[in-house]
C-alpha cells in the first residue's frame, strides 16, 4: 500500500466515523452538519482520486458532490427546522442502546456482504493496484449505516439523513469500484435533492412518525 | 434525427407541456394532451425511433399504452373528483402538475435505453407523485406519503448498486447492448439479484411492498388507479430489463410465488376496500413478475396481457372506490351496503373491476393467468404452480365475497348524483373484458 492509497483509507476511516457521529446525535443541525462534512470528505476523495487517475471526471463530480449535497441539502434541511426549542433535538431517544445495537448490526452485515459477495471484485482504479477490494468496507458501513438510521429513528429530518447518508455511500462505491459516466451522476444528484426538497415539504406538517391505526395490516 | 426518435420525444414531453398552462386551463390541457399523446403513440407503433438514446420495442408500446390511457382516464376522473376534496393539501392546479410530471417520468423510464437514466426517472416517479398523495390531507396521508417516500427511496438505492455492478461488468448502461452482450459472470448475478430488492421495493415484492397498501389507500383514487394500474408496470418493466441480463430464474420465481402468498394472505383480513385492492395489486405484479421470470414465449404473453388488462381493471375498481368514498364518504367495507340499489353504476363498475383483477373468464386477465402458470408447468416448476394456484383462489374468494357483500347486501336509496364519474369507471371495468374477448377471437383466428 502506497501513500496515496494510505490517505484514501484514512479518509475513508473518518467517513465512516461521521456515519457513527450522525447516528450519535440528537440534535438535528448537529446531524444534519455531520452530514455536510461526510460529502466533503467524499468530495476530497474524488479529487485525490481524479489527481492520481489523471480524470478530470473525478473533479466535476468533487464539485458536485461539495454545491449540492454538502452546501444545498444543508441549506434546505436547516432553513426547514422549526424555530420551537422541542423541534430542535430527537426526544425518547436511547442513544447509547442504539448506539450498540448499531455497531452490532453494522459489523455482521458490512462482514456478511463483503466475505460473500465483495470480496472477490477487482478495482479498476489505482486503488486496486494492492490487489485487494478491502476498501470498499467503508463504503458499505456507510450504506448499512443510512439504513439504520432510517430504521431506528422516528423524525422526518433524521430519516432524510440517513436517505442522503445512503446515496453518499453509492457515490462511494462508484468511486472506488468504476465511476460511471458523470453525466448519470449528475442526474442522480439532482434526483435526490429534489427528493430532499420534497421531503422537507414534508417536514413543515410532520415532524415524527409513530404507527397509525388506519395504516395496520 | 429520425421521425420515430421525435415522435419518442413528444411522447415523453407532451403531458409535461400542459404545464404551460399552470395559472389557467391546466385541467382541460392535461386531458387534451393525454388524447393527443396517445394519438402520438399510437403513431410511434408505426415509426420506432433508433436504438440510440431509445429503446422502444414491441413489449415497451404495451407499456406506454398503457400509461397514457390510464393518465387521461385520470385527468378527466380528477376533474369531478377533487370537487368534493374537504381539505386540499396541494392546490388544484399543482394536482395537475404533478400528474403531468409523474406520467413524462414513466414514459422517460420506458424509452430511455439506459439503465442509469432509468432509475433517475424512476426516482423521479417517487418525487413527482409523493405530493400528490397529500391531495387529501389528513395525518393518514401526510403518513403514507412520509413511508412512502422514506421506504422507495431506501429500497431504490439497492438498485443503483446493481447499476454501478452492472457498469463494473460490462462497461455499458446500453440496454440494448447489455441484453444483446451474453456475459455471465457472478458479479451479474448479484447485480440482478440486488435489482430485485431495489426496483423491487417500487414493484410490491414480499418483504419490500410495505409502502403500497399505505399509499394506494391515502392517495386520491385517480392517483392510486396511476400507481397501480402504471406505475407498478413501469417499475416492472425496469426489473425485467435488469433480469433479461442475467435471468436468475430460480430467485425471481420463488420471490414472485411468496409475494403472490403473502398478499393473499393479506387480502383476506383486510377491513377498507381501497387497502384490499392495493394488496390485489401486489398480487397481480408479483404474477406478471413470474411470467417475465419463466421467460418462455407464453410467459411472456401472458405477463403483457396480464398488466394491459390489469391497468384497466384496477383503474376501474380504484375509481369505483372513488365514486363510493365521495358518495358515503365511508372507507370500512363492513360500512357499506345496499350499493346494487343506492350506486347501481358504480356497484357494476365494482364487481366488474374486481372480477377482472381476480382473473375471472372471459377478462384478459384470466388469459394471462393461463398463459404464465402453462408456462411454469412447462418448466416443470409443478410446487410452484400448486402454491400460486391455491393462493390464486384464496384471493378471488376474499376479494369477490367482500365486493359482492358490499353491492348486495341490502336495500338503500340511490346516491349516485353523478353520471360521469361511474361512467369512466364502467368503461375502465369494462375494457379488460375487451381485451379478454379479443384475445380469444385473435386466438380462434391463428387456431
Amino acid at each position: 500500500m502506497n501513500n496515496i492509497d494510505t490517505v484514501v483509507y484514512l479518509i475513508s476511516s473518518l467517513i465512516a466515523i461521521s456515519a457513527f457521529y450522525v447516528q450519535g446525535q440528537e440534535f438535528i443541525v448537529s446531524m444534519i452538519r455531520g452530514q455536510s462534512v461526510q460529502s466533503v470528505l467524499i468530495a476530497v476523495v474524488a479529487f485525490i482520486i481524479g489527481w492520481e487517475e489523471k480524470s478530470y471526471d473525478f473533479f466535476i463530480l468533487g464539485v458536485l458532490i461539495i454545491v449540492l449535497r454538502a452546501f444545498l441539502v444543508n441549506y434546505f434541511l436547516q432553513k426547514r427546522i422549526p424555530r420551537q426549542k422541542v423541534y430542535l433535538y430527537e426526544r425518547k431517544v436511547s442513544l447509547s442502546y442504539l448506539f450498540l445495537l448499531d455497531l452490532i448490526f453494522i459489523v455482521i452485515s458490512v462482514f456478511i456482504i463483503y466475505s460473500i459477495a465483495f470480496s472477490g471484485i477487482v478495482l479498476h482504479s489505482f486503488l486496486g493496484n494492492s490487489g485487494n477490494s478491502a476498501v470498499l468496507v467503508f463504503p458499505l458501513t456507510l450504506f448499512f449505516q443510512g439504513l439504520f438510521l432510517i430504521a431506528s429513528r422516528r423524525t422526518t429530518f433524521t430519516q432524510i439523513i440517513g436517505y442522503v447518508e445512503e446515496e453518499n455511500s453509492l457515490v462511494l462505491f462508484a468511486m472506488f469500484l468504476l465511476p460511471i459516466p458523470i453525466i448519470i451522476e449528475a442526474s442522480v444528484f439532482l434526483d435526490v435533492l429534489a427528493l430532499v426538497v420534497i421531503s422537507s415539504i414534508v417536514v413543515l406538517e410532520k415532524f415524527t412518525h409513530e404507527p397509525v391505526e388506519e395504516l395496520r395490516g | 434525427m429520425m421521425i420515430g426518435d421525435i415522435l419518442a420525444v413528444l411522447v415523453i414531453i407532451i403531458p409535461g407541456v400542459a404545464g404551460i398552462l399552470y395559472r389557467s386551463g391546466i385541467r382541460q390541457a392535461s386531458a387534451i394532451g393525454g388524447a393527443v399523446d396517445l394519438a402520438v403513440a399510437g403513431a410511434m407503433y408505426f415509426a420506432r425511433p433508433q436504438v440510440g438514446f431509445f429503446f422502444v420495442q414491441n413489449s415497451t408500446m404495451v407499456f406506454i399504452i398503457m400509461v397514457l390511457a390510464v393518465y387521461l382516464m385520470s385527468t378527466i376522473y380528477s376533474a369531478r373528483y377533487l370537487k368534493g376534496v374537504e381539505e386540499m393539501g396541494i392546490s388544484e392546479p399543482t394536482y395537475y402538475l404533478l400528474l403531468n410530471l409523474f406520467t413524462v417520468s414513466m414514459l422517460f423510464s420506458l424509452e430511455v435505453n439506459n439503465y442509469g437514466l432509468m432509475w433517475v426517472g424512476i426516482e423521479a416517479t417517487t418525487i413527482s407523485s409523493a405530493l400528490l398523495l397529500i391531495t387529501e390531507k389528513t395525518e393518514t396521508s401526510l403518513e403514507a406519503t412520509w413511508r412512502y417516500i422514506v421506504i422507495v427511496s431506501a429500497g431504490v438505492t439497492f438498485a443503483f448498486i446493481s447499476i454501478i455492478l452492472i457498469y463494473y461488468t460490462l462497461g455499458t448502461l446500453s440496454v440494448s447492448a447489455a441484453i444483446a452482450s451474453n456475459v455471465h459472470s457472478r458479479v451479474m448475478v448479484l447485480a440482478v439479484s440486488l435489482a430485485l430488492i431495489g426496483f423491487g421495493t417500487k414493484v410490491g415484492v414480499f418483504p419490500v411492498h410495505t409502502w403500497l397498501p399505505d399509499a394506494h389507500s391515502e392517495a386520491p383514487s385517480p392517483v392510486s388507479a396511476m400507481f397501480s394500474g402504471v406505475l407498478l408496470p413501469t417499475a416492472l418493466y425496469v426489473l425485467y430489463r435488469v433480469y433479461e441480463i442475467e435471468p436468475v430464474r430460480q430467485l425471481y420465481v420463488w420471490f414472485a410465488v411468496i409475494s403472490i402468498v403473502a398478499a393473499s394472505i393479506f387480502i383476506g383480513y383486510q377491513v377498507r376496500y381501497k387497502r384490499m385492492f392495493a394488496y390485489s395489486t401486489m398480487e397481480n405484479m408479483n404474477l406478471a413478475l413470474l411470467g417475465f421470470a419463466a421467460g418462455g414465449p407464453l410467459g411472456l404473453t401472458g405477463a403483457l396481457l396480464l398488466l394491459l388488462s390489469h391497468s384497466f381493471g384496477k383503474a376501474g375498481a380504484f375509481y369505483s372506490s372513488g365514486n363510493v368514498l365521495r358518495f358515503t364518504g365511508k372507507k370500512k367495507i363492513a360500512e357499506i351496503s345496499g350499493m346494487a340499489t343506492s350506486m347501481p353504476y358504480t356497484s357494476a363498475s365494482m364487481i366488474m373491476s374486481s372480477l377482472a383483477v381476480t382473473g375471472a373468464p372471459p377478462f384478459g386477465t384470466f388469459f394471462g393467468e393461463f398463459l404464465i402458470l402453462a408456462d411454469v408447468l412447462s418448466l416443470h416448476m409443478y410446487a410452484q404452480f400448486i402454491i400460486v394456484i391455491i393462493f390464486l383462489a384464496t384471493a378471488f374468494i376474499s376479494m369477490n365475497y367482500n365486493v359482492t357483500g358490499m353491492i348486495f347486501s341490502g336495500n338503500k336509496p340511490n346516491v349516485e348524483n353523478d353520471r360521469l364519474m361511474p361512467a369512466l369507471s364502467l368503461l375502465s371495468a369494462v375494457l379488460p373484458l375487451f381485451i379478454g374477448v379479443f384475445y380469444l377471437v385473435v386466438y380462434i383466428e391463428i387456431l
